[in-house]
């Protein structure tokens, strides 16, 4: 049991800190880059910088709702 | 309250810079742009390296654990032999 939050918590941190460095990097040092650079082959057009998060917090927030809606269901549920 | 007021201020700061960066451009606008979004993403991050550290970190303490079993084993003996119903277990 222990060994799992650690391996979870150790994937959680991970996870982060490899999106932090890779939009970093997307963001503000790919600018700077020459366009005919072979790094840009590794990264999507700039435009997608603001699609991709902009969907993923749009889905989060679907998530969230609907689970919200299901928890309240649910004990309501449990009260009748 | 005193928290509250401030990241208020912060967020009135680091609005004001952005503003600032907008109106002066000195660097193009569609990167201007991205910066907020590149800060909320870097929100994010931070929080869950906070969430994955907590979760590595965990602190527990078996010792602790066993000499609390004891207690309680040791009060539900004593609760028993003066009549007092503590249930089953």
């Amino acid at each position: 049991m222990e060994l799992a939050d650690r391996a979870v918590g150790f994937l959680l941190s991970l996870i982060s800190i490899s999106t932090f460095t890779y939009y970093t990097f997307w963001v503000i040092i790919l600018p700077f880059v020459d366009s005919d650079h072979f790094v840009h082959q590794y990264f999507l057009p700039q435009e997608y910088a603001i699609l991709v998060p902009v969907f993923a917090g749009v889905a989060l927030l679907c998530f969230l709702c609907v689970f919200v809606g299901f928890v309240m269901l649910k004990s309501k549920k449990k009260k009748a | 309250m005193k928290h509250i007021v401030k990241i208020m201020v912060l967020l009135v700061a680091i609005s004001a810079c952005w503003i600032g960066l907008l109106q002066t451009s000195i660097i193009p606008r569609s990167h201007t742009w991205l910066l907020p979004i590149y800060l909320i993403i870097s929100l994010g991050c931070y929080g869950l390296l906070m969430v994955g550290v907590g979760l590595m970190n965990f602190p527990t303490c078996p010792q602790e654990a066993l000499l609390l079993h004891q207690d309680i084993d040791e009060a539900k003996e004593f609760l028993k032999r003066r009549g007092v119903d503590v249930g089953s277990d």
